[in-house]
């Protein structure tokens, strides 16, 4: 069995390591060597986890407090959507709805899954998993879409009294559910999927 | 086909081994602190915005008009503590609920006596209110209770209050019979400055009067003494009556908005500020709210045999020039008996205006009563007459005296009410004396006097002419007569006239005497009056030349 170095693309053979407080080293850039990420599964479930438990005060705490004239308003991520689809903004209420909302439970779910397989069904659907572990890492970053419109609306409407734009305590969540869904999909290994599949075929 | 410069590819067992060094020392079990975290810190906003959210509460309203669910804020002194998350229609239809979610801070506004009302924009003669809800649409107003047990279903108010709980000031209740055009929010004027407003009326339908409600702010509830009288001080008074023309005014203000303006007496002394909720009664202007209390009313009736154009309801009853009452109506009635239109005219008296001599009267009744002692002054020759108040506008006014000459009569009462005898007024009491003159000069038979006249002169004439021989025999005779007479004349004249003569010697003797007489009463005269006292003790020695 060999290691593929990946950061300069040397490939040395593996050697045996009993104890665990060592690790194998690329010969040539010193990089780590890994047959998978080691505790990839556990720090996946942490994070995805932690994400999915901010998912919910995401979702019910306002994201975004505007103020005009002396009226005070809270939005939160569904309301603001349906706000936008009552409007008739179906569009915009669509993209709203799928970098929001669908791409976070999208991402929660697919990571909580592929995790899930690693451990229990190993051979299930193996190429179907590799490509929903693409997908997920390809759409991961869109997600922050929400949070740079509240920033952006946070910082360009200030006009005292009269207007005002301010993030809410859902937005930090929100915030944080994408970036530990990004951190967990980085954790988890896809080479986990390809585990046992030693003949290099799709089973 | 791999490039020229890559190397060949190198088979296992040219690969280079990997070294293996020690790890880094990481816990790998340290990654179940970002759940664990991210638990807590989610555990601990929805604790926050859910368990510790304030009590729901449901606040009925007629209509929900500018409420809405979401936005619609409810406020307390402009501070938000809530905001409405439902509207919805009660099961009868008949009202609205509003669902309110109340911050925790605000759980202390959830009790019995808090009332809410919806804020919008108002305008009204108070002045203009909730213009701020222009912009921001309306938003439901507070006014925080101070009971402790907590209550979750409200009945809205629909017009904000006008006095808050806690606004420093003091509520007095007006009783009045006319409200004029005061409404609530008119102001309350003390020197022309605003102190307070009308926070409200009702008509009490038991007692046929208004109870009024005004709220004066504090500091100035100490200025409404039980002394003070209230009147309504709505737009311009302007009264034309037997004492001319008057105009009074209060503010710009209460001209357009009407109001309630109070003092006291001048004449009274200072009196302790009332308590809350005092009864005062509001007058109707200044005039009569500054007069002497009047008491309760001794109805009189009068009957007037003349006309009374110029005597209005509410002329003055003067008694020898102070106005102790006031006319109450004026009819025409009619005298079967003597085919005369006698003019009923009923009346007030108030007895309080009579001052100290009230109770000097009632002594001498025994307190018997107002009434009797009308009843005596009648007897003792009081009586009512129409006097002219004021010539250019022919006001009349009744005025009580006491006529003297008049025959005794007995005071009546009838309906309660004391009838005072009537005597004719000044002007017309000298027009039947007038007619009466004229009536004789016009019984004079001139015609018959004129015949008789010129019946003498022709019979004088005719005499006349007759006589005229006669009348020269007589005159001949009276010429010598008169020749006669002048002999006798100079002949006096000779022995009175001449200064030689024995009589004129006589006189001029007498006269010096006489002279002389006077000057020594005049020197007796003299002393007399310096020395008055010698008329008893006599005169006095002459005082001894003193020696040498």
């Amino acid at each position: 069995m060999v290691l593929g170095c990946e950061s300069c693309g040397l490939v040395s053979p593996a050697v045996r390591v009993d104890d665990p407080r060592l690790v194998q080293e690329c010969p040539r850039c010193g990089h780590v060597l890994v047959a998978t990420k080691p505790h990839a599964l556990q720090r996946t479930w942490a994070f995805v986890l932690a994400a999915a438990v901010l998912y919910i005060p995401a979702n019910a705490l306002p994201v975004m407090v505007t103020t005009q004239a002396l009226q005070r308003d809270e939005h939160t991520l569904l309301g603001g959507i349906h706000e936008l689809w009552i409007d008739g903004s179906w569009g915009l209420a669509i993209i709203v709805f799928i970098a929001s909302i669908a791409v976070p439970v999208l991402k929660i779910g697919v990571l909580g899954l592929l995790a899930w397989t690693v451990r229990h069904k190993p051979h299930w659907r193996r190429l179907e998993r590799a490509r929903l572990y693409r997908l997920v890492e390809t759409v991961g970053h869109w997600s922050m879409l929400d949070v740079y419109v509240v920033v952006l609306l946070a910082a360009t409407v200030r006009f005292g009294s009269i207007a005002s734009a301010s993030p809410g305590p859902g937005l930090i969540s929100f915030a944080a559910v994408v970036v530990l869904t990004m951190l967990a999909t980085w954790s988890f290994d896809p080479r986990l999927i390809w585990r046992d599949a030693a003949d290099g075929r799709a089973v | 086909m791999a490039e020229p410069s890559d190397p060949p590819p190198p088979s296992d067992a040219e690969l280079p081994p990997p070294r293996v060094v020690s790890a880094a020392r990481w816990n790998v079990s340290l990654v179940w602190l970002v759940p664990a975290v991210a638990i807590a810190i989610a555990a601990s906003m929805l604790v926050r915005s859910v368990f510790l959210a304030g009590p729901r509460i449901e606040i009925e309203f007629k209509s929900a008009e500018g409420v809405e669910a979401g936005k619609t804020e409810v406020r307390y002194k402009e501070v938000v503590i809530g905001k409405v998350v439902g509207v919805a229609l009660r099961d009868d239809r008949e009202r609205v609920v509003v669902v309110v979610q109340l911050d925790q801070s605000a759980a202390r506004f959830a009790v019995e006596d808090t009332t809410f009302w919806v804020v919008k924009p108002r305008i009204g003669t108070g002045g203009v209110s909730g213009l701020g809800t222009l912009l921001s649409g309306a938003y439901i107003g507070t006014d925080a209770g101070v009971s402790t047990r907590s209550r979750s279903e409200f009945v809205g108010l629909e017009a904000p209050p006008l006095v808050l709980r806690g606004e420093p000031g003091s509520i007095f209740v007006l009783r009045a019979t006319d409200l004029g055009s005061l409404d609530v929010g008119s102001p309350v004027f003390y020197r022309r400055t605003q102190v307070g407003r009308l926070v409200g009326y009702t008509l009490d339908a038991d007692r046929d009067e208004l109870t009024l409600k005004i709220f004066i702010e504090a500091p100035y509830p100490k200025l409404v003494t039980l002394n003070s009288r209230f009147w309504n001080a709505s737009g311009i008074d302007l009264t034309l009556n037997a004492s001319g023309l008057s105009v009074s005014t209060q503010t710009l203000v209460s001209i357009l908005a009407g109001g309630i303006a109070f003092e006291a007496p001048a004449d009274v002394g200072k009196s302790p500020p009332a308590p809350q909720n005092t009864v005062f009664t509001l007058f109707n202007d200044r005039r009569t709210a500054l007069a002497p209390p009047d008491g309760i009313a001794v109805p009189v009736r009068m009957s007037f045999d003349q006309t009374v154009r110029g005597l209005v309801p509410g002329a003055a009853i003067d008694l020898l020039g102070v106005e102790i009452g006031r006319v109450r109506s004026v009819t025409l009635d009619y005298d079967a008996q003597r085919k005369r239109f006698p003019v009923e005219v009923t009346g007030e008296i108030y007895p309080l205006r009579l001052g100290p001599v009230r109770s000097a009267l009632l002594r001498d009744v025994h307190n018997a009563g107002d009434a009797v002692v009308l009843e005596k002054l009648v007897a003792d020759g009081l009586r009512a007459q129409l006097r002219t108040g004021n010539l250019l506008t022919g006001q009349l006014y009744v005025a009580l005296d006491f006529v003297p000459g008049r025959a005794r009569l007995a005071a009546t009462t009838e309906d309660g009410a004391v009838r005072l005898p009537t005597v004719p007024g000044t002007l017309s009491e000298l027009q039947p004396q007038i007619a009466e003159i004229v009536q004789k000069v016009s019984k004079i038979p001139f015609d018959d006097i004129g015949r008789d006249l010129r019946s003498t002169l022709a019979s004088a004439s005719r005499a006349i002419n007759q006589l005229s021989p006669e009348a020269q025999k007589a005159l001949a005779e009276v010429q010598r007569t008169l020749q006669r007479t002048q002999a006798t004349l100079e002949s006096l004249e000779r022995n009175v006239a001449d200064p030689s003569a024995p009589v004129q010697r006589n006189l001029e003797e007498t006269l010096l005497e006489l002279q002389r007489t006077s000057r020594a009463l005049r020197l007796l005269s003299d002393y007399l009056q310096q020395h008055p006292e010698s008329l008893l003790r006599g005169k006095p020695a002459d005082t001894a030349v003193p020696k040498r």
